[in-house]
């Protein structure tokens, strides 16, 4: 039988031949109708983006990031260790004696919508690959009737991660809980249990109307 | 001459379209129910209000537009478009009661894209919304992909000869049995047979992957009506990316891949021809252009050497480039990671796959493989008859569950069609340019929310211009309809105030 690692060698060496003979037709291809000089040209990469934090030659490891500064000049940061802050949302995925956590810095990391925080855009942060034993201090995941605990990790980025299938995430290697969650107090809304009464009495009666209304185009 | 439409004529539409009304308040039982059950006693009580609202409409219109008269072609188009918004503003009900909308248009968005299948979204921290609230969005979604005409036909009519006139309206004209109603009942059958299988095995892989039994069956139902649906939702803010899991994108890709497909050759395969799935022009249509479009993405990706290796790259750009041509919208990377990884290139690759899209009488959108088939088929044909003597008759064939002979009347109709929604992402693409926003990124999200895919780069957020929204809501809103039913309502306008 064969072992789904060897599986996976062939295929990426199978892969790795059909890509390479598609990439010498394609710059045959090139090479012919645009010369070879034009063919090989470098393609621009894509520059930075200037309104989000980037690394500079003199900026220190560990330095603490925002998601959307992560995402949108992933490829300045990749490889580098920094400190990620965010609220810990929906569960801890435990694989083996690791676990995916999901780190939310947006609007709502320190107060949720739930508790009549303001609006201010989506959801943004990042997937954090940590040891289980660091992450059992999380008390409390962030849902509908939870905050959950705001956190912050130091670890290394990875714009595509290779052991991840290319996954964008950071590989953290402490955990300090900066503020512990806790329950969300949704207050009943009377208001809207009278309105939701009303409307559904008058359903009722207009089922009535259209029964007695049918009855008559029955005939 | 223009006939203006008589009260006569809207006692039929409002009748029919108090019924689809009540069908959408007979689905709100789910995220009731589902509410009562964790003890989200609020969401619940959003449901109930929005339950009475739309019961309120319904049962009123069926009061005051009581007819014995039965549906005209004309009638059954108009209540299509009209049921579909009067289904998105009574549907959004819920959705703007929870308070994670800006406005009740950015409600009304997310439920016409839950409606339409297409996935984008303007509903803001979706990581702290109910059960309740998640259950919705995906029966919308869900409920969306079958059709809301197809629900109210399967549970609230009976015997009404002009059924067929509505079913047609909704984008779907396949009849898989003799009666429409039984049509609309199998393809019910298929869904739900799939969905118990597909959610079952996406639960256990979901509890493989470290989330709880009740947490991972959530989660199971909810993607699996999203990728059959080609709906693109998701409960978390991370979308498929949330699972960091092979096995459960091995596990969905299938689900959209086959959602995709006309529901007649579904049919076709469940009941007796099993060899249609290899001759079908959609299907060879689908793999031809989803190779095309794989090409450009990944001829982009290894330019810019995005990922540390060959699985990898294989992994992402499979995954978002079957999304896209399935008009699914699930996605493994960021929005803005297209824009800011992935490069010019491998988007116009995953633009084409969203433009081409799904399968005709499918859950998704986009041109349809079996038009970009038939117009395949009639460019060979124009190319024969070039190069052929000219008393030579040339006859092209096309096999869609029977095969057909390829004739002017169908690449007409095919073209008018495909036309139409170059039309939609065109004028998509005009309005986002003119609020400033790149070439390629407003090209990227208007083809997006036109094919009902729901894949995002980042331009479609709460704090987009208005106009832009209500632009994309036009573009999911005749993308899923396929127009026809909207050229009836517009000239019900038209005849209302010109007719004779």
């Amino acid at each position: 039988m064969i072992h789904w690692q060897e599986t996976i060698s062939v295929l990426s060496v199978d892969l790795k031949r059909f890509w390479l003979t598609f990439a010498i037709g394609v710059n045959l291809f090139l090479s012919i109708f645009s010369g070879f000089a034009l063919a090989q040209a470098t393609p621009p990469n894509i520059p930075l983006n200037p309104d989000f934090t980037f690394p500079g030659k003199d900026t220190p490891q560990g330095v603490e990031v925002n998601s959307a500064s992560l995402v949108e000049n992933a490829n300045a940061w990749n490889g580098r260790v920094i400190t990620f802050k965010g609220e810990v949302i929906g569960e801890a995925m435990v694989r083996g004696k690791m676990v995916w956590i999901h780190l939310n810095d947006d609007a709502y990391m320190w107060k949720n919508i739930e508790e009549e925080a303001k609006l201010d855009g989506y959801n943004s942060g990042h997937a954090v690959w940590i040891s289980s034993d660091l992450a059992m201090g999380i008390r409390f995941f962030g849902d509908f009737k939870h905050e959950g605990d705001v956190v912050k990790i130091a670890g290394m980025f990875h714009a595509a991660c290779p052991q991840h299938g290319g996954d964008m995430d950071i590989h953290a290697s402490t955990l300090e809980i900066v503020r512990v969650g806790h329950s969300v107090h949704h207050v009943f809304n009377t208001s809207r249990a009278i309105t939701a009464a009303v409307l559904l009495v008058l359903a009722l009666v207009l089922y009535r109307f259209r029964i007695i209304i049918r009855s008559r185009y029955a005939f | 001459m223009i006939v203006r439409p008589r009260w006569a004529d809207f006692k039929i539409i409002g009748l029919y379209t108090g019924k689809v009304v009540n069908g959408i308040a007979l689905l709100m039982v789910v995220p009731l129910a589902t509410s009562i059950f964790f003890g989200e006693w609020n969401p619940a009580l959003d449901f109930l209000l929005a339950i009475g609202a739309c019961l309120v409409f319904g049962l009123g219109l069926e009061v005051l537009c009581q007819t014995s008269r039965d549906l005209a072609w004309g009638h059954g188009l108009v209540v299509v478009s009209f049921s579909w918004l009067m289904a998105t503003v009574l549907g959004a009900i819920p959705l703007h009661l929870s308070g994670h909308f800006s406005s009740y248009l950015d409600a009304m968005f997310d439920v016409m894209s839950g409606y339409t299948t297409t996935g984008l979204i303007l509903l803001q921290d979706l990581d702290h919304v109910s059960n309740g609230l998640n259950m919705w969005r995906h029966v919308l979604t869900f409920a969306g992909g079958q059709g809301i005409i197809v629900i109210a036909l399967t549970f609230l009519f009976k015997g009404t000869a002009g059924a067929y006139k509505i079913y047609v309206g909704e984008g779907k004209d396949e009849r898989l049995l003799p009666n429409v109603i039984q049509t609309a009942r199998a393809i019910w059958l298929v869904s739900l047979a799939y969905l118990m299988v597909g959610s079952f095995f996406l639960w256990i892989a979901g509890m493989s992957l470290g989330l709880g039994p009740v947490r991972g069956l959530l989660h199971a139902v909810w993607i699996f009506m999203s990728a059959w649906s080609t709906g693109g939702f998701a409960p978390q803010s991370y979308n498929s990316f949330y699972y960091h899991s092979l096995l459960y994108e091995v596990i969905t890709v299938p689900i959209f891949v086959i959602g995709s497909f006309n529901f007649a050759l579904h049919w076709a395969v469940w009941t007796r021809e099993k060899t249609e799935i290899y001759r079908n022009i959609e299907i060879i249509s689908f793999f031809t252009t989803m190779t095309i479009a794989m090409l450009l993405a990944m001829a982009g990706l290894m330019k810019l050497n995005v990922y540390p290796d060959i699985i990898a790259l294989f992994r992402k750009m499979f995954y978002q480039v079957t999304s896209a041509h399935t008009t699914t919208g699930l996605a493994t990377i960021y929005s803005r990671t297209f824009v800011r990884q992935w490069g010019a290139m491998a988007m116009l690759g995953i633009i084409l796959a969203m433009a081409i899209g799904a399968s005709a009488c499918s859950t998704g959108g986009g041109f349809k493989g079996i038009r970009m088939g038939i117009i395949f088929k009639a460019v060979i044909q124009d190319v024969r008859r070039l190069i052929s003597p000219e008393s030579a008759r040339i006859v092209e064939k096309w096999h869609h569950i029977s095969t057909r002979l390829l004739d002017d009347a169908t690449v007409r109709t095919a073209m008018l069609i495909v036309l139409s929604y170059v039309g939609i992402y065109a004028l998509g693409t005009v309005v986002g340019v003119y609020y400033g926003y790149d070439l390629v990124q407003a090209m990227f999200d208007s083809v997006s929310a036109g094919s009902n895919s729901g894949l995002s780069c980042g331009v479609v957020s709460p704090t987009m211009p208005t106009l832009m929204k209500v632009v994309y809501i036009f573009e999911m809103w005749a993308g899923r309809l396929e127009f026809m039913s909207l050229f009836a309502l517009a000239g019900y306008w038209v005849a209302l105030f010109r007719g004779r």
